[in-house]
């Protein structure tokens, strides 16, 4: 009796209600519950108490002074500047690096494929730290790395402009070197899974039809990455943009970017609702164009 | 056909190794200026590769290739008058059926955007696809497909134009019509087509001329009624339609024809002389099962075996039989059901005892 009572609860509706609403729930429970209480937190105001804000009482119910600050106050806008300029080079330079090597995975043979793919996502078997960490120690100023970039400079440059050494610890430049060495797979991977799809056919149709190589790369080959590259572009933006431990590590501390911020917001300052505020601020930066991306990615889907 | 002038396209000894494999072998072929030529042959047996070659994808081993007295060694694809319809018509799918035709015309310099315009809408008029300009590749049929890539391949009015199993992706109904449509437009815009196929019935419709491919190697090049009914092998025999072969040898010249032994048929025959075979050489003997005719009765004349109904198949306008010769061999013969008699349709029944007969011109002797 309970047996069939049980399977009839099981049946295949049961199942798929269950198939779809898990992955929600996960999402309910890990994403979207955290993210209400960190918009909660963004409009309470900062106590000396544990933990360290409240509402109501003394104080305003919604306090929206954090959000007046991020606004209005210039370290928070120089650091938004800042993560989304880093991000974006880095995101650039992950294409312009990445594009070729993904066009070369597909063009090489299966037994060589597998090898290099297998190599773009070595890196990752590896801490990620060490690997920050071996970059800090190369960019340092007595590092043969440094010596020998030091070396071509003074080689190349008058002799008025020759230098010590190179500077580069603690500059956006060695955020945005070490964001591209991190962030490259991201940018490889999606362009290799888009370009891997094409028919090779069509390009020798484009060349048939009197193109050239390059033109048949302009009309035929990038126009139908475009997917790929949109996909990559936001694996490697977004979570370059809210990058904390790069910049902390290698990056320059009198121009923060805003991970770090959001961070010395919480710990050094115990200032909650404001490193509520300006999270919330970056993850709505981040949302609304990939949600724009999404919604014209889907109306364009649904014309075909 | 063959004439003192230079031919539109000449291929002289063209051969492509891949590594040790040979694909293509000593190919000398010509075709003429406004010819539909077809390459046919099972699948390896180098049309392909021989296709890729004109159209520039590869570059023969050995032998040159001209077209219109131009030789086209080291003309890369962009370069050469020629244009291909592939196999799985290769539609750019991120373009619309317009932007598709119009595509090789960008590489036209000298036409403005008037002209282009106008070019591409001749050309979707041609292939009756003007109301279907701007869509894109996945919102037409296969057919519609098949036109688009025809009318792109067409509208930078190439010299020649490549066709890679036209029709192989069509279902049945539509490829006899397509095949038509495919004359017709060769007729009008008069470019000369060189088709690749293994369908012997597509070549067979299709071709003015018809080269028979086997193992990298051109076998026979000729009409389809040539290649038909004149066979020099066993192989494009074999090929094209189906045949009754027998070993023979040759037992001496009868007037203008050849007198064979041949024991699957238990004796004697006479065939179509093809000059240049001795006494006592052994060859082939292809005789078509419509060629044979059945009785009940001996009828008078040559070449006329007895034999018995093994097996009979009944397709209504006509019948197959497969008929026991005396030796053993079985022997296919067709016979059209043209009478209605009471006695039932067909001209014999299972087990019949039967005579065959044919005449000495049907019986083809396969030197090769």
């Amino acid at each position: 009796m309970s047996g069939g009572r049980l399977s009839r609860w099981f049946d295949r509706k049961g199942w798929t209600a269950l198939l779809i609403g898990a992955p929600y729930l996960w999402l309910v429970l890990f994403f979207l519950l955290p993210f209400l209480i960190v918009v909660a937190m963004s409009v309470a105001t900062k106590t000396p108490t544990a933990p360290p804000f409240s509402f109501g009482g003394e104080h305003p119910v919604v306090n929206l002074d954090a959000y007046g600050r991020v606004l209005t106050d210039g370290l928070y806008l120089r650091a938004f500047l800042t993560s989304i300029t880093n991000a974006l080079v880095a995101m650039i330079l992950c294409l312009l690096i990445g594009y070729p090597m993904a066009l070369g995975l597909t063009r090489v043979s299966k037994g060589w494929r597998n090898i290099l793919l297998m190599l773009v996502i070595l890196p990752f078997w590896t801490s990620f730290l060490l690997r920050v960490y071996a970059w800090m120690g190369m960019m340092g100023r007595n590092s043969w790395f440094n010596g020998l970039l030091t070396d071509s400079w003074n080689f190349l440059v008058p002799l008025d402009w020759a230098v010590r050494s190179v500077p580069m610890m603690h500059t956006n430049f060695a955020v945005v070197l070490v964001m591209v060495y991190t962030y490259l797979p991201f940018m490889i991977l999606p362009l290799y899974a888009s370009l891997e799809r094409l028919d090779p056919v069509l390009d020798e149709a484009a060349m048939d039809l009197g193109s050239r190589p390059w033109q048949v790369f302009r009309d035929v080959t990038l126009p139908q990455s475009i997917p790929g590259i949109v996909a990559g572009g936001m694996l490697v933006f977004i979570p370059a943009a809210g990058e904390l431990v790069i910049p902390s590590l290698v990056g320059n501390a009198s121009s923060p970017m805003i991970g770090r911020l959001i961070s010395d917001e919480f710990s050094s300052a115990r200032d909650w609702p404001m490193a509520s505020a300006v999270a919330v601020v970056l993850l709505v930066l981040m949302v609304v164009p990939t949600m724009l991306y999404s919604h014209f990615q889907a109306k364009s889907e649904g014309s075909k | 056909m063959v004439s003192a002038e230079e031919p539109f396209l000449r291929i002289e000894g063209v051969s492509k190794s891949f590594g040790t494999f040979q694909a293509v072998k000593d190919v000398t072929l010509t075709v003429g200026k406004g010819e539909i030529f077809s390459l046919l042959g099972g699948s390896g047996c180098g049309k392909t590769t021989l296709l890729r070659m004109l159209a520039g994808f590869e570059e023969p081993t050995a032998g040159r290739i001209f077209l219109d007295g131009r030789d086209l060694a080291g003309v890369p694809p962009w370069d050469r008058p020629i244009h291909m319809m592939f196999q799985s018509y290769a539609i750019f799918p991120h373009m619309t059926v317009e932007a598709n035709v119009a595509y090789g015309l960008k590489h036209e310099h000298g036409m403005d955007k008037a002209a282009r315009a106008e070019r591409v809408a001749a050309m979707l008029d041609l292939v009756q696809l003007t109301d279907f300009a701007k869509r894109k590749s996945h919102q037409i049929s296969g057919g519609q497909r098949q036109r688009v890539a025809l009318a792109r391949a067409l509208a930078r009015q190439p010299k020649l134009l490549l066709l890679d199993e036209p029709l192989a992706a069509l279902d049945k109904k539509l490829r006899e019509h397509t095949q038509f449509e495919l004359m017709s437009i060769q007729q009008r815009t008069g470019v000369t087509f060189i088709v690749v196929t293994h369908d012997q019935e597509e070549a067979m419709t299709l071709s003015d001329r018809i080269a028979v491919m086997d193992r990298g190697e051109v076998k026979q090049v000729g009409s389809p009624t040539d290649i038909y009914e004149y066979p020099v092998s066993r192989f494009v025999a074999g090929f094209i339609g189906s045949v009754n072969a027998f070993e023979a040898t040759v037992l001496g010249h009868d007037g203008p024809h050849l007198r064979l032994e041949v024991p699957a048929l238990g004796g004697a025959v006479l065939a179509r002389d093809p000059l240049g075979v001795v006494v006592g050489q052994k060859i082939g003997l292809a005789v078509r099962p419509e060629k044979i005719r059945i009785s009940k009765d001996r009828p008078e004349g040559v070449n006329v075996v007895a034999g018995q109904v093994k097996d009979l198949a009944y397709f209504g306008k006509d019948s197959l039989y497969r008929i026991a010769m005396p030796g053993g061999a079985l022997v296919q013969a067709h016979a059209v059901n043209s009478s209605r008699g009471d006695e039932g349709v067909g001209v014999a029944d299972w087990d019949d005892a039967v005579w065959l007969s044919f005449d000495p011109s049907a019986a083809i002797v396969l030197v090769d």
